[in-house]
């Protein structure tokens, strides 16, 4: 159930296969320093975003794949200019991670849960008899008064 | 002047370090006095930070360029209304800012507890004023906002031009209204930890406090969207910066609590949970102003980055240990024997409710704080942008917004099958009959498509609960629909008003998940008089126009905009160029309708050949994030409003405290 759910979220998670302009520009960081993907950069004449687009339009023209044009920006500018982390070595805790503690989580809300199911009501307190009684009359009383109009 | 606004600084930390000490060592010694004198300092401290600020705000709008911070920060020609802004424009003049909310929170938390929560008041003002102090002490021995320059000078740098909107006269107020009124459950938390007195009359107390916080992240992060959209040009309203995920983070936390803290006021359960949340809502403005602060992580929000970060770190580490350490030592008082009988109930609904929260919680600051992990770990820089938060987060708000449709309807205790298709025959129909629709008006299967037919399926447990309210009272009190209707919802505003806030909630998701999934964009180089097409509209490009006045010179693009062969618009994008910073920004020109927005900037402009480079977005349905804002607003006030009920309760409650001890 659980190796499912987890197997579920990751294909939920992975990328389309179809690689377009536009799914290569949101692969990519603008390197200007704007924080965008290359896709978002819209600022015209920016001196990073700009030739990136152009050179990823002339490489899929090319016939190039998606992670051919990613590795080779990845050469030159190194892991940052890549939009996400990778599925690989100490990337993948940054995917698998968030995931794994929901798991973790969800199964210990379902622990608790059953054992708070399975544990008997505590026996009602012993109230003193006058507090008991006042308490009631308390309650009766603000009843009345909620009972409409 | 300035001299003596640095000194209120100096006599405002020194009276809160006062306030720290009077407040703890009355409240342990059960000195009644030592209280009130840490209260009336507490008081002094605010009268002293408004002094202050009164002062900077003077030497802003007297353009005094004689302080640093003035000349940094403003101009002689800045419009008034940014010079008042500029006062939160930088980071001395924040955290100034940041003190003057503290002060007068811890102020009103004062005055409304004078006769009450008289056991918990002096830990909660000793909490309120170490706070204080954190803040107060980076402004006298840090970052002094009213440090005068060497030489005056003869103008000013002018506030950065990003900020020069006017939704950046409301954003930051607001987020920090909501960031610094999260000290006051905070306070009380550690209040009742110190004490012991780990019942509900803390929460009870803090209860609009929570809400109020709550109310003004939410609103801070609507408005932050709608400047990002307006002002940053590209398209978008929110990109996952660093920034914007501090302040997002607090906000799924408060999120979490206001719904497990039900589950306390119904069941006496989740006491240690409730307290943790409420921690780590306040952990997590500090970590939110020191991401802001510190540079550590780059983000678009770098406006005010400074050397301040170990600072933040100390004082969230110093917080963690204290609120951890009493926790600790708490721990066996605050377990309370729970008991629940099946797990199709509202409890457990709002347990995995809790879950899904704290869990995109914490997929946002591991995603925020992997890079640096990252570095650490490999010495290898890495981005995590926008597309890891989407692809992990979607389908995490998904599940949300299923549970926000389910427990709202479900039974608490235990749901009988009976009670499961009363409460979700219909919306479940009502679900299934949108997907249907959707699917023969061919929405792809998708994020959008799921999030519109879950939408329904939750509007409709709203709807129903509404309808059967008021036809239950139509039906016992003859009443006439609206009426019915009013009543029903004056009578339990914390129930309705929730769900409106569910129904702006709903809003939001949906236009989330629309102007993701189907926006159009197109760009396109035109000399005057040329088309372009982007989605259903036709652009004419038809001239360019200018203005210049001494603070900013501005060009702009008249473009008619058509559909269906008639002019429905004229929009002008405009380029602006600030002078002071010198730096140019875009103007964004938009037609918003409750469908789409024609979003449309202007890339570039070519003086001698008259050509400009015009981008077109059709981002759908983004009206209704503003929408559902206003929806939440509203649904806010209802459940913040005081009813009768509510003071019978108190009366109730002071009744009961009068009954000869059990």
């Amino acid at each position: 159930m659980r190796r499912t759910v987890l197997a579920l979220a990751l294909i939920l998670a992975a990328p389309a296969v179809a690689a377009t302009q536009q799914e290569v520009e949101e692969s990519l960081t603008c390197q200007c320093g704007c924080g965008l993907t290359v896709h978002a950069c819209n600022h015209l004449g920016c001196p990073s975003g700009e030739p990136m687009k152009k050179e990823i339009a002339e490489r899929l023209a090319r016939g190039e794949d998606k992670d051919a044009i990613l590795a080779a920006f990845r050469t030159r500018y190194g892991e940052k200019v890549l939009s996400s982390p990778t599925f690989r070595g100490f990337n993948w805790l940054a995917w698998v991670t968030p995931f794994a503690a929901i798991l973790a989580g969800a199964s210990g809300v379902t622990l608790v849960i059953r054992r708070w199911v399975r544990a008997p009501a505590p026996p009602p307190a012993a109230p003193s008899p006058v507090a008991g009684e006042l308490r009631q009359r308390l309650a009766r009383e603000l009843e009345d008064m909620d009972r409409e109009p | 002047m300035p001299e003596v606004g640095r000194l209120a600084v100096c006599l405002a930390l020194l009276f809160a370090a006062y306030g720290v000490l009077a407040g703890v060592a009355g409240g342990l010694r059960r000195r009644a006095h030592l209280v009130r004198s840490a209260e009336h300092a507490a008081y002094a401290v605010f009268g002293l930070v408004v002094i202050a600020t009164a002062i900077l705000l003077r030497a802003l709008l007297r353009h005094d360029f004689t302080l640093e911070y003035v000349a940094a920060y403003s101009s002689s020609t800045l419009p008034t209304q940014y010079t008042v802004a500029a006062l939160w424009g930088g980071q001395k003049g924040s955290l100034l800012f940041w003190s003057l909310l503290l002060t007068l929170f811890t102020t009103i938390v004062q005055v409304q507890n004078r006769e009450r929560n008289r056991a918990l008041m002096p830990f909660v003002t000793a909490t309120l004023m170490t706070v204080a102090v954190f803040f107060l002490s980076l402004l006298v021995f840090v970052t002094d906002p009213f440090e005068r320059l060497p030489v005056a000078a003869r103008e000013g740098a002018d506030l950065n031009p990003l900020l020069q909107n006017y939704w950046m006269m409301i954003h930051p107020p607001s987020l920090y209204t909501g960031y610094v009124s999260a000290s006051v459950p905070f306070a009380f938390a550690i209040a009742a930890l110190a004490t012991g007195q780990l019942g509900d009359q803390w929460t009870r107390s803090v209860r609009r406090w929570a809400l109020f916080s709550w109310a003004f992240l939410s609103l801070g992060n609507l408005l932050g969207a709608r400047w990002a959209y307006e002002v940053l040009g590209w398209g978008g309203y929110w990109a996952w910066d660093p920034v914007e995920n501090a302040a997002f983070m607090p906000w799924l936390v408060s999120t979490a609590y206001l719904h497990s803290v039900m589950i306390q006021e119904k069941r006496d359960m989740l006491r240690v949970w409730n307290v943790v949340l409420v921690l780590l809502t306040f952990a997590l403005t500090i970590f939110g102003t020191f991401l802001t602060r510190s540079g550590v992580i780059s983000s678009v929000h770098s406006f005010t980055q400074s050397g301040l970060g170990p600072f933040f770190i100390g004082f969230l580490v110093f917080v963690l240990l204290v609120a951890g350490g009493l926790l600790a030592y708490r721990l066996p008082e605050l377990r309370t024997p729970a008991t629940m009988e099946s797990f199709l109930s509202r409890e457990a609904a709002f347990l995995f409710n809790n879950l899904v929260l704290v869990g995109i919680a914490f997929a946002v600051f591991w995603g925020t704080v992997f890079p640096v992990l990252s570095e650490w770990v490999r010495g290898v820089k890495i981005t995590v942008g926008p597309p890891f938060f989407n692809r992990v987060n979607a389908p995490l708000g998904l599940v949300l917004l299923f549970l926000a449709g389910v427990g709202p309807a479900i039974a608490w205790r235990r749901a009988s099958p009976r009670n499961l298709r009363r409460a979700f025959a219909g919306p479940v129909a009502a679900g299934v009959v949108a997907a249907a629709a959707l699917a023969l008006a061919r929405v792809p299967l998708g994020y959008a498509f799921a999030t519109f037919a879950l939408g329904v399926f939750v509007l409709g447990t709203i709807g129903q609960e509404f309808w059967r309210g008021m036809r239950a009272r139509q039906a016992m009190l003859h009443e006439s629909a609206p009426r019915a209707l009013g009543r029903l919802v004056g009578k339990n505003r914390r129930r309705y008003g929730g769900y409106l806030i569910h129904v702006g909630v709903v809003s939001i998701f949906v236009a989330i998940a629309g102007s993701n999934a189907f926006r159009i964009e197109a760009q396109e180089t035109l000399k005057p008089g040329d088309e372009m097409v982007a989605g259903k509209f036709r652009l004419r490009y038809e001239r360019v126009t200018s203005e210049e006045n001494a603070h900013l010179s501005r060009l702009a693009a008249e473009v008619s905009v058509w559909r269906d062969g008639r002019q429905i618009a004229t929009l002008a994008p405009e380029k602006r160029f600030y002078k002071k910073p010198q730096q140019p920004t875009t103007e964004v020109a938009m037609r918003s309708t409750l469908g789409e927005d024609l979003y449309l900037v202007l890339g570039s402009y070519d003086p001698p050949s008259g050509l400009v480079t015009l981008q077109a977005y059709v981002n759908p349905l983004v009206s209704w994030l503003w929408i559902g804002g206003v929806i939440m607003a509203g649904g806010t006030l209802v459940t913040m409003w005081p009813s009768a009920a509510e003071r019978r309760a108190v009366a109730y409650e002071l009744g009961r405290a009068q009954v000869p001890a059990e």
